[in-house]
């Protein structure tokens, strides 16, 4: 393989820019019309997310330790979406076809490394959807509650089918029939119970089509389906500091799982969950942290709003509110929600002497394609 | 030739190297009939090893047709698409992808839109009753304070005199409520006895009307704002006033 060779011809397709991608799935599906049905109706953002998965590939082509992972949970990731070992070999010819027709100086050599590339990549995620195949490709969960909360936020109960495995603070990422194909992350908001329910908190951005249908045309009865949960915000389960929780908007779903998971495992310790919202009426889930409050000593909930003068609760944005509230430099901080708040909070925290790596955030942002690297989609 | 031991089997009906070898020629008379038999044996071994020379190039052939078909099989590109046909399944694909773009942008806009409208629809309402609570709060604090300036010569109230008037008006509010039930229960009996024994529930609204109005006159009116409207029926509205004035008098 000669990667320096294999890298240029790349950055010729990648030159190109959106031309390359739908070259590559017009002449897939037209060579393959049965793997159409494996993709959304619209391919705009398909087509980006190829590009930077394939970049992710070529990047780290000389760095097995680090490429090897990455693929194999994209393999494993795949078979949600309904992908099988001979989809592959489809994908190959394509792909090539598409970096012969963007290179004006494509020759057999050429051709011959990126077959063999692409017969490494493709067998390694092969093995691991292979390894991956006792667990089911997806779970279907049915929705037994649906609660419209505010305007725009919902909070969903699901039951999958069969068991769910997880852990508190992971991302599930999950499909409606009412837009098929289109996978989004959301947190559970609990930490695994003995009935197996799953609580979703969805937030309708504006025109996204997901969190608009789960919002307002999903409900009690529906099946949506979830993809094999994957770690994000890497709740420290083993720590036994006291928790400072900081949430904004639906950001609020992993903090409440971590909650949880102490309310349920252990081990004890205080637990400080401040929620941020521009208006009281935006607290979406103010009844249920009331009554945890309550019923566990050992948790105190704040509100803070930042745009509601009126409002009895704390005033100000919610890292401002948490400032004020400390010190708390003994704790181990989490902190989730949209970017903005997420930055603001953690670096209000380091000022007030936090140390950076005790605290954890997750970003939670219209349309969460995929925790970054991986979850990827590659086809 | 190395190849003829394994084929004669496979190609029993067919005429095999083996066959040729084995033919027997019938002779035609008993004093030199038929062929020299030597030439024969000859041409027989020449028939039989230019047949064997075309099994083994048959089944070179047959070999290399099926490494072919499984490399084929193994990599299931049946024809190239071309580039034209690529081109029109990308513009329609772009096509689609515009128009999912635009609805989904439609969208955007009518829920922001509409999301705007009803938080300041909101905002409004509750800046509204803010500026209500804050008028109710305003009087409120005239009405004790501009009360002050018509004892403004008295010294300031001791609390044994706030406490007198808070007794006074407890007092008040007790008497009204007193004079209310009595007035209430003189109406019931006089529904019964004049209207005969029509359930109280039953009264039509203009009942009260029919009352003497000196009576109860005066109390009775002051309790009805505490008390549901409907058992009083249309004629207290007016008295109401009344009570305002009373009250004022005695807070004074």
């Amino acid at each position: 393989m000669d990667i320096p060779a294999m890298r240029a011809s790349f950055a010729k397709a990648a030159a190109a820019g959106d031309e390359a991608p739908l070259y590559f799935y017009s002449h897939l599906f037209l060579s393959h019309p049965e793997t159409r049905r494996l993709f959304p109706v619209s391919m705009a953002h398909q087509r980006d997310r190829l590009f930077q998965a394939l970049g992710d590939v070529v990047a780290y082509v000389d760095d097995l330790d680090r490429l090897v992972p990455i693929l194999q949970a994209l393999g494993r990731d795949h078979r949600k979406f309904g992908t099988v070992a001979e989809h592959y070999p489809a994908v190959g010819a394509s792909l090539i076809a598409t970096l012969r027709h963007f290179d004006d100086e494509w020759d057999a050599a050429l051709e011959q490394s990126w077959t063999t590339a692409y017969g490494l990549v493709a067998q390694v995620m092969v093995e691991a959807a292979e390894e991956a195949s006792g667990q089911p490709p997806w779970w279907d969960a049915e929705v037994v509650g649906h609660e419209r909360r505010t305007i725009d936020t919902a909070v969903l109960w699901l039951r999958p089918e069969p068991e769910f495995p997880y852990e508190a603070g992971q991302s599930v990422s999950l499909e409606t029939d009412v837009r098929p194909k289109l996978w989004r992350y959301y947190s559970p908001a609990n930490a695994p119970r003995p009935d197996g329910l799953v609580e979703i908190h969805v937030r309708a951005y504006d025109g996204g089509p997901v969190g608009a249908a789960l919002v307002r045309r999903v409900g009690k009865g529906d099946v949506l389906h979830l993809g094999p949960p994957v770690g994000h915000i890497a709740f420290d389960a083993e720590s036994d500091r006291d928790l400072l929780l900081v949430a904004g908007g639906t950001g609020l779903a992993p903090l409440k799982a971590v909650v949880d998971h102490v309310a349920r495992i252990g081990p004890p310790r205080r637990v400080d969950l401040f929620v941020g919202s521009r208006t009281e009426e935006r607290i979406y889930d103010r009844a249920d942290l009331e009554r945890l409050a309550e019923e566990h000593a050992w948790l105190t909930v704040t509100f803070a709003v930042s745009a509601d003068d009126l409002s009895p609760l704390e005033q100000g944005d919610v890292g401002e509110v948490v400032v004020r509230h400390g010190p708390w430099s003994s704790r181990d901080v989490y902190v989730a929600g949209p970017a903005a708040m997420v930055q603001d909070t953690t670096t209000r925290l380091v000022q007030a002497g936090v140390r950076p790596e005790r605290i954890r955030s997750e970003v939670f942002a219209p349309s969460r394609l995929g925790p970054s690297l991986d979850g990827e989609v590659t086809e | 030739m190395s190849i003829q031991p394994h084929q004669p089997e496979r190609v029993e009906r067919r005429m095999s190297p083996r066959d040729v070898r084995s033919v027997q020629l019938p002779r035609a008379t008993m004093l030199r009939p038929g062929y020299n038999d030597v030439e024969v044996d000859r041409f027989l071994d020449r028939v039989a090893d230019e047949l064997a020379r075309l099994h083994a190039d048959k089944a070179e052939l047959r070999d290399q047709v099926r490494a072919l078909q499984e490399e084929v099989a193994g990599a299931p590109v049946p024809e190239a698409p071309s580039d034209q046909a690529v081109r029109i399944l990308a513009t329609a694909q772009q096509t689609a992808d515009s128009y999912v773009a635009e609805a989904e942008d439609f969208s955007r806009q009518m829920t922001a839109d509409a999301r705007a409208q009803y938080e300041e629809q909101v905002r409004r309402a509750r800046e509204n009753a803010g500026a209500i609570i804050q008028a109710a709060q305003e009087a409120a604090a005239r009405m004790t304070a501009g009360e002050r300036p018509a004892t403004v010569d008295a010294p300031p109230r001791s609390t044994q005199e706030l406490e007198e008037q808070v007794a006074y008006l407890k007092a008040f509010g007790q008497a009204c409520r007193t004079q209310l039930r009595a007035y209430l229960e003189a109406l019931l009996v006089d529904v019964e006895t004049e209207w005969g024994r029509a359930h109280p529930g039953a009264l039509p609204p203009s009942a009260p009307r029919g009352i003497p109005a000196g009576s109860s006159r005066a109390p009775a009116p002051n309790v009805a704002l505490e008390a549901p409207r409907d058992d009083n029926g249309g004629g207290d509205e007016g008295a109401g006033s009344g009570q305002q004035s009373g009250v004022g008098r005695s807070v004074r």
